[in-house]
């Protein structure tokens, strides 16, 4: 147990009190419109879904589970971090064709993609799917808080499931998520202080980065500093199989939607952005500011190491972080450490509890029950939904931890079993609802198979993850690609005003020589057409809305940079040289990234902001099914 | 616990999640495109 003096508890009294009285502050503005309450009004600089994209991210199982793969693998263990790079290239793609389609949620998006009987029923089933993702994870995160609790305070479990969260419910319920956007911003900042207050004192207490190299050295674990220390091509607990497998699921997942269980909350942040480009900035920040907090992470679990190397159960060293800010920290810090961790609990929940309510809201209630429903009343039904998933999340994190642990392996072999149809739906034209939804179920027996019953007739041994991503894959193409040849393709109506809208990457061209046809589009331009600089920095808002070599530079150097900013963060405050050059090389990277794609993402903001609000009519008229623009149904 | 299992019941239970929604998703689309929404209109 940990012991609070005084202005231990002013400091996190304090804080919350920030929190609640940030509610107030907000619940004008929140209760103006479904958009308000869910989107803050479609109007946020970058910089806010910047920071709510990496408060969201850092939960308070969060450092617990980095603590774990740094601790038991050393800085190879960084790549299970690495997850987060989706954002690399979504931020470029899939964030800039979202943003285009103005849908609340990726259910939503459904409809606009698809049309027809097949699109509704994948817009519901994702959305029960959501609302029960976002309860799930809410208990799931409760409960390590319970845990941090109980270590801290000595609380029962319940005490820190239970408070922190109705706590969180107080402002979010009022603000909406105009509550949980700027609590995030407020969060964020207390979390990064106290990320790198805790790695300085940690690297300190071990007497610097200089020691900890020899320290380790000594011990013969010099290897801890490798990230490239693979035990072999497939052996081993590290092979270099399944590095590349996660690389290839997180970084070209960025093409896709979904292919992260992370994508579905940072849709919202996207579409609450005010621009395409601010869509676009707040993602890849976000996913950066997140990889250099793993960087910051793993430098000071490496010092834990070192001044605890021989802990073996996973139970002892995940709590590693939170050893090391509890006991280290100075009498009053310690206040502020506790403030930070409900900081990262707090925007967690939050972020969960409002967008469960908004498909609760826009995709279930207001879509299926009650098109007609006024603004106020969709606004107080997601206050109602906000309610039932609190106290949902309390009966999962209570009653059925031994499932949680059960759901988040079965989640990844779903995730796994519908990551290139998440892929496909958004680069090729000929996808079609029923493909997408045929992967879905096929995923369930799929990996029944594979996981279970094959192995359990001795028709292969159980196999590494890795192998079964890529078994899983293959065999849901089996059925999903059949199911799309062989049924009707998509109306041409729908998808080339889905075109036209959004714009997007990949295989379209029969949609849009037809879009050019109809005279909607103006022809491409030709790739080599004379006159044309390497590097092009003018565009005509027309020009920029194609996709051209300027984003496929930004889709190439964005996971390199991502790559060299967590391999470099964590190598430099470990006082290894090439940390720091590697760190001026992300920044570089940065830099020349920025400078090819800005030119172009400002002239496709331009574009498509004057044609926002006719595409936003149209959309509010749809999702009240009225006929006065085309819903997906009614063309056919 | 057995791994199958695990995938069996965790997979189960969000499942039976989506297909609520979908169940929902197909009575709007009858109730407002579909067949009954055809049926009111002919009234």
């Amino acid at each position: 147990m940990v012991k609070f003096t005084p202005l231990d508890w002013f400091w996190a009294g304090a804080f919350l009190l920030l929190m609640v009285g940030g509610a107030a502050f907000f619940y004008r503005l929140a209760r103006r419109s479904e958009s308000d309450f869910f989107l803050a009004g479609r109007g946020l600089p970058w910089w806010l879904p910047a920071s709510s994209v990496f408060s969201t991210h850092t939960a308070t199982d969060t450092p617990m589970w980095v603590t774990g793969v740094i601790y038991a693998h050393g800085l190879r263990g960084l790549w299970y971090t690495f997850f987060t790079a989706w954002t690399a290239i979504a931020s470029f793609v899939s964030a800039r064709i979202f943003r285009r389609a103005l849908a609340y949620t990726q259910a939503e998006w459904q409809i606009l993609r698809f049309g027809g009987l097949g699109a509704e029923l994948l817009r519901g089933w994702m959305a029960g799917w959501q609302v029960f993702m976002n309860m799930f994870v809410l208990g799931w995160v409760g409960i390590a808080m319970g845990k941090v609790g109980s270590l801290v305070f000595g609380w029962p479990v319940w005490v820190g499931l239970v408070i922190p969260s109705a706590i969180t419910a107080v402002y979010t319920l009022g603000a909406g998520y105009w509550g949980v956007v700027m609590g995030d911003f407020l969060q964020g900042i207390v979390a990064v202080f106290a990320i790198i207050l805790v790695t300085v004192v940690g690297l300190l207490a071990v007497g610097g980065a200089s020691e900890i190299s020899a320290r380790l050295s000594e011990m013969g674990e010099a290897w801890r500093l490798d990230v490239f220390a693979f035990t072999g091509l497939f052996s081993g607990d590290f092979p270099a199989a399944w590095w590349l497998t996660m690389l290839v699921i997180a970084v070209i997942g960025g093409f896709g939607m979904g292919t992260s269980i992370d994508w579905y909350v940072e849709a919202q942040r996207i579409q609450s952005a005010k621009t395409v480009r601010d869509a676009s900035y707040g993602l890849w920040v976000g996913g950066a500011l997140t990889l250099v907090r793993n960087g910051f992470w793993a430098a000071v679990i490496i010092a834990f190491f070192v001044l605890a190397p021989n802990l073996t159960s996973v139970a002892d060293y995940e709590l590693g972080w939170f050893r090391m800010g509890f006991e280290l920290l100075p009498v009053g810090m310690v206040g502020v450490f506790m403030g930070a961790i409900l900081a990262i609990h707090l925007s967690t929940i939050s972020s969960h509890l409002n967008l469960g309510a908004l498909y609760f809201t826009r995709d279930l209630y207001q879509r299926y029950i009650n098109p007609a429903a006024p603004e106020r009343r969709l606004v107080w039904m997601g206050r109602a939904a906000t309610f039932v998933l609190l106290v949902g999340s309390f009966f999962y994190g209570l009653m059925m931890e031994e499932i949680t642990a059960w759901l988040i392996f079965a989640l990844w072999l779903m995730m796994a079993g519908i990551w290139l149809p998440n892929i496909l739906q958004v680069i090729w034209w000929r996808f079609n609802a029923w493909g997408y939804l045929a992967s879905w179920v096929a995923n369930l027996g799929v990996s029944w198979l594979v996981v279970w019953i094959l192995p359990a007739f001795g028709v292969f041994p159980p196999l590494p993850d890795y192998v079964q991503f890529w078994l899983l894959m293959a065999l849901g193409a089996v059925v999903f690609i059949p199911a799309t040849l062989l049924t009707p393709q998509e109306q041409m109506d729908h998808l080339v005003r889905y075109y036209v809208q959004t714009r997007p990457l990949g295989w379209w061209g029969p949609v849009r020589r037809e879009a050019e046809r109809r005279g909607l589009i103006a022809p491409e331009e030709k790739p080599h057409s004379v006159g044309r600089p390497l590097i092009r920095r003018n565009w005509t808002p027309e020009d920029a809305a194609d996709w051209s070599r300027e984003d496929w530079i930004a889709i190439v150097l964005s996971p390199i940079v991502y790559a060299l900013i967590i391999i470099g963060v964590a190598r430099v405050l470990l006082g290894q040289l090439d940390g720091a050059v590697i760190t001026l090389a992300a920044f570089a990277g940065a830099w020349l990234l920025y400078w090819v794609i800005d030119p172009k993402l400002r002239a496709v903001s331009v574009e498509y902001e004057v044609k926002q609000a006719g595409y936003l009519e149209d959309l509010e008229r749809s999702v009240r099914w009225n006929s006065g623009v085309p819903t997906p149904s009614t063309e056919e | 616990m057995d791994r199958g299992l695990v995938t069996l019941v965790g997979m189960s239970i969000a499942y039976v999640a989506s297909c609520a929604g979908l169940v929902f998703a197909y009575w709007g689309w009858k109730k407002h495109l579909g067949p009954d929404a055809k049926e009111e209109e002919e009234q």
